[in-house]
């Protein structure tokens, strides 16, 4: 096989995956999130029987509403923090980027992407359907229970990180991305956002008419909606492999020429 | 390597390499469509049809079988729409019963049971396996939307009853409980408290004027099979539609501030 | 199968019970704090209540009674309680319920169309499940509005939740060891055969190259080689074997359990207790609520419309009682084991205790003060848009017979001491 250096067709160091498959930032994150998620869990475990029931008790003050204020401030700032520096480390000469450095890229992305679908199974699922469970053993009094306090105040906003820093990570990094904007893309993370101000109309829906807990009642289907953007991952999928096969051939040509 | 998978490379054009990281970032794909899916599929069904799912004293014959078949359609129909059309792959609406399934249970143990106290028996969810396997299988021998619709469809509503009675019946059996006649079902619900369910807000079968010999569920059942068949013709194309690759272009100063010109 | 899902079972229950030794701490009162003072001041009034004790055992019985009136002047944010369901304030399924009743009548049902103005009796009997000290109150559920909470008192239940079962025998003859554990292993049982099949019809296809090759394939249109002959073959065999395990398991639980019922969800009627004629009219002139000073006073013409001659006993709302402490027939209407917190500990102070005598009138004035109203969070009349209370007067005439009136009326908060002077 002749080498080519540059722009051409991969050197041998350059064919290996490891070269383009760089998962460490992707595994700690993964990592941070489950210690999070399951840390949260525990703590749930521990402090909502004890003093989660009654939202007059100074005990839920203690454990509860200190929560809300440590964890809301703190992930606003990882929002701000991550974006900008996403931003302002911008590639500024995408024009100029090479085939190995953009497929390196493309793999970069796919990681902000699972890390966004692992932070949504906890949201939609693990923590949604306890709150359910919260429901049935105490009955309604404020927006702020041991349960929303992690779902809404917590694990909204962790995946509200990671999909909107994927978007940007893509806008600022990925030459197809960049040039466009990708309406699959949009619809994947926008959805999703939106759950946080839909909130809003669920808690105003619950604190002044609905007050009996039926979970599937329409006042919740603004969620069942904005969650049903989450097919247009398959899209930005489809959108990567369009970009990803060009690449493939760029760098390791095509199986004809090999077996020649 | 099988000699499909050979000349399925081979046809594909992609160079071993290539071949291996396709492979690679397949996998995540893999865990990012089982996570997505495992939390979207779950909250969907949760918020639409949660109540009869999560509860054994919500299972009746009116509404339980008719609405669960027609909600849980949608994503899995969607799933197979996108799979089939850009892959060939029949496996979309096995892919979504099964995360489904799989959520449901983590979440009935970490949470109903771990946390709740609620007993099992309360909360045993239903599936829609039997269903999504035959809609997928049906897909791959017609080959055709429009067919799968219609067959695969019906066929996925007349499988959930069925296919979950074998593990619901034995909650179905009679008791006497103060005087009356109760379903061990109903004598669950109402054994171990929930606080925000008194018994009138279920959404269940209360009285009709004809039920067939007891036959009503079938009646809902081919119902649901008839609204699932205009589910899947619906939800194929919303999957269709939500996989657009299209772009916008971007503004000319963004595209500045990123060097591309 | 039956023995590993057993044994699964058996570690996540270890698993519960460990958690547990960390979570039987102290468990608050919850929610009814948070229910604005209209709720718990114009619905349900609850009297009578008893609680058999205060401690069980998991597996022990312990029984709540009580009556509740409905209160006349009902707000109009409530729905009216035209269903209503019999229930129980305490944390989840830490007490199981085994009985109810309304008016003697069982009470698993909702019940229809109960009158607004009257009493009814309520009964129910629970039984310790999760250790652990829980505030236990009784309640009722309205259709469209809600819970209806009763007073609370704190209830011990002692032991361990590992013991805890609840058998039951079916009509047909079954015997049912635990009502916890029924059905659970089979029913994962089938799941799991079910989610083998589809993981291994996902396996068939995810085991080959699986996204971008077949994307390119099919754009050669060379989907021949995606889904071959022997991938139709797998999927008509899936096809058969979906259909034909989902009927035979159908079949086969049938023959099983060939007597089955449906959910029931008839509705159940009784007619309220027998009448109790108000002895007097009451017309509120005026009510305060003083915020720094945790009381409420109100003034009141009231007329004994009865034969007997009548003193005022108590004045009762929100589960906070204000008895009169120089009636000796309102403080044997106390139960020994009432909960203290809600009893004032000041009392109800009246302007005029003098017995109000048949066909007379009298304006009285009465003063309930108790740091109570803060705890139990009713000084939020400030931001309710219905600024109105309502109570129950228990009179009592010179035999010791005890006589309930409705009081109630607009409420307005006051922020300086001694507006509305009372009894000195």
């Amino acid at each position: 096989m002749t080498a080519i250096t540059a722009s051409g067709i991969a050197q041998k160091e350059e064919r290996k995956p490891g070269y383009y498959v760089k998962f460490n930032l992707f595994a700690l994150a993964i990592i941070i999130m489950a210690v999070m998620f399951a840390a949260f869990r525990l703590y749930q475990q521990a402090f909502a029987w004890e003093s989660g029931l009654d939202a007059t008790s100074p005990e839920f003050d203690k454990y509860w509403m200190t929560l809300v204020k440590i964890e809301l401030p703190l992930f606003v700032l990882a929002w701000v923090v991550c974006w900008s520096y996403l931003w302002i480390t911008r590639d500024r000469n995408l024009a100029a980027l090479g085939p190995r450095e953009e497929l390196r890229r493309y793999f970069y992305f796919t990681f902000w992407l699972v890390a966004y679908t692992f932070a949504i199974y906890f949201i939609g699922s693990f923590f949604a359907e306890g709150d359910g469970v919260w429901h049935q053993t105490v009955i309604r009094d404020t927006s702020f229970t041991p349960s929303h306090n992690v779902l809404f105040y917590a694990c909204i906003p962790t995946y509200i990180f990671f999909s909107v820093g994927g978007f940007l990570y893509a806008m600022t990094r990925l030459p197809a991305f960049s040039r466009g904007i990708s309406v699959a893309h949009v619809l994947a993370v926008l959805g999703p956002v939106l759950i946080l101000p839909n909130l809003g109309f669920n808690e105003w829906g619950h604190a002044y008419w609905m007050t009996e807990e039926i979970f599937s009642h329409p006042l919740h289907w603004g969620f069942v909606v904005l969650g049903w953007n989450a097919l247009a991952l398959p899209g930005v999928a489809l959108q990567m492999i369009q970009r990803m096969v060009p690449l493939f051939q760029e760098l390791f040509g095509e199986a004809q020429q090999q077996s020649a | 390597m099988s000699p499909n998978t050979r000349e399925v490379l081979a046809v594909s054009g992609l160079s071993p390499e290539a071949a291996k990281l396709s492979r690679i970032w397949e996998w995540f794909v893999v865990a990012a469509v089982a996570l997505l899916f495992m939390g979207a599929i779950h909250l969907h069904v949760m918020l639409s049809v949660g109540d009869w799912d999560m509860f054994v004293d919500w299972k009746d014959r009116q509404f339980w079988v008719l609405v669960t078949p027609v909600s849980m359609i949608m994503i899995p129909a969607a799933l197979q729409g996108v799979f089939w059309h850009y892959f060939r792959l029949p496996i979309g609406a096995t892919l979504g019963a099964l995360l489904l399934i799989i959520a449901v249970w983590i979440s009935r143990l970490v949470g109903w049971h771990l946390w709740g106290y609620f007993p099992f028996s309360m909360s045993i969810p239903a599936t829609m396996l039997a269903g999504a396997m035959a809609l997928d299988a049906i897909l791959l021998i017609v080959r055709n939307p429009l067919l799968t619709a219609t067959f695969g469809g019906f066929v996925f509503a007349l499988l959930f009853y069925p296919s979950n009675w074998a593990s619901l019946a034995p909650y179905f059996l009679a008791v006497e409980h103060q005087g009356m006649v109760a379903s061990v079902a109903d004598l669950i619900g109402y054994t171990f408290p929930r606080a925000g369910t008194p018994e009138y807000i279920r959404v269940i079968e209360r009285g009709t004027l004809r039920t067939f010999e007891g036959t009503s569920v079938w009646v809902s059942t081919a119902f649901a099979g008839f609204l699932c068949i205009f589910m899947h013709m619906i939800w194929w194309r919303i999957g269709m539609a939500f996989s657009t690759q299209r772009f916008v272009p971007n503004g000319k100063r963004m595209r500045q501030m990123m060097g591309l010109n | 199968m039956r023995k590993w899902l057993s044994a699964g079972m058996a570690v996540i229950e270890c698993f519960v019970g460990i958690t547990l030794l960390g979570a039987s701490a102290t468990a608050l009162a919850h929610g009814e704090r948070a229910q604005e003072p209209y709720l718990r001041t114009r619905t349900t009034h609850w009297y009578d209540v008893t609680w058999s004790t205060d401690k069980v055992a998991v597996n022990e019985a312990i029984t709540v009674t009580a009556k509740f009136r409905l209160f006349g002047d009902w707000p109009q944010a409530v729905d009216l309680p035209e269903t209503v369901f019999v229930s129980n304030a305490t944390p989840g399924p830490v007490f199981i319920r085994v009985e109810s009743f309304l008016n003697g009548v069982p009470a698993r049902q909702s019940f229809r169309d109960l009158e607004i103005g009257r009493d009814y009796e309520y009964k129910m009997v629970m039984k310790g499940r999760i250790p652990g000290r829980y505030h236990v109150h009784p309640m009722i559920a309205i259709k469209g509005s809600g819970p209806l909470v009763g007073p609370g008192k704190w209830v011990e239940i002692t032991g361990s939740a590992a013991d805890f079962s609840f058998p039951v025998t079916a009509i047909s003859g079954e015997k049912i060891d635990n009502l916890e554990t029924w059905g659970v292993a089979d029913a994962i049982q089938w799941h799991i055969i079910w989610a083998v099949i589809a993981v291994l019809w996902v396996l068939w296809w995810i085991r080959r190259p699986l996204l971008i090759p077949r994307y390119l394939v099919l754009k050669k249109d060379r989907e021949d080689l995606l889904t071959t002959n022997t991938d139709l073959i797998m999927g008509i065999v899936l096809l058969a074997v979906c259909m034909v395990l989902a009927f035979w398991s159908y079949f086969h639980v049938n023959a099983k359990y060939p007597r089955t019922v449906p959910l029931q969800a008839g509705m159940m009627y009784t007619p309220p207790l027998p009448l109790q004629q108000s002895p007097v009219n009451v017309r509120v002139t005026q009510a305060q609520y003083d915020v720094p000073g945790r009381s409420m006073r109100v003034a009141m013409d009231i007329t004994n419309t009865s034969d007997k001659t009548l003193r005022i006993g108590e004045f009762a709302t929100a589960s906070i009682r204000f008895v009169n402490n120089n009636l000796p027939a309102a403080l044997a209407n106390i139960h020994p084991d009432f909960p203290r917190d809600l009893l004032a500990r000041n009392g109800l102070q009246l302007s005029d205790d003098a017995p109000l005598a048949p066909g007379e009138t009298r304006q009285i004035r009465f003063d309930a003060t108790d740091a109570a109203w803060e705890i139990e969070r009713l000084t939020s009349f400030l931001t309710d848009v219905d600024s109105k209370f309502g109570g129950l007067l228990f009179l009592f005439d010179q035999s010791g017979g005890r006589h309930i009136a409705e009081i109630g009326g607009p409420i307005i908060p006051v922020f300086r001491a001694n507006q509305l002077a009372l009894a000195q």
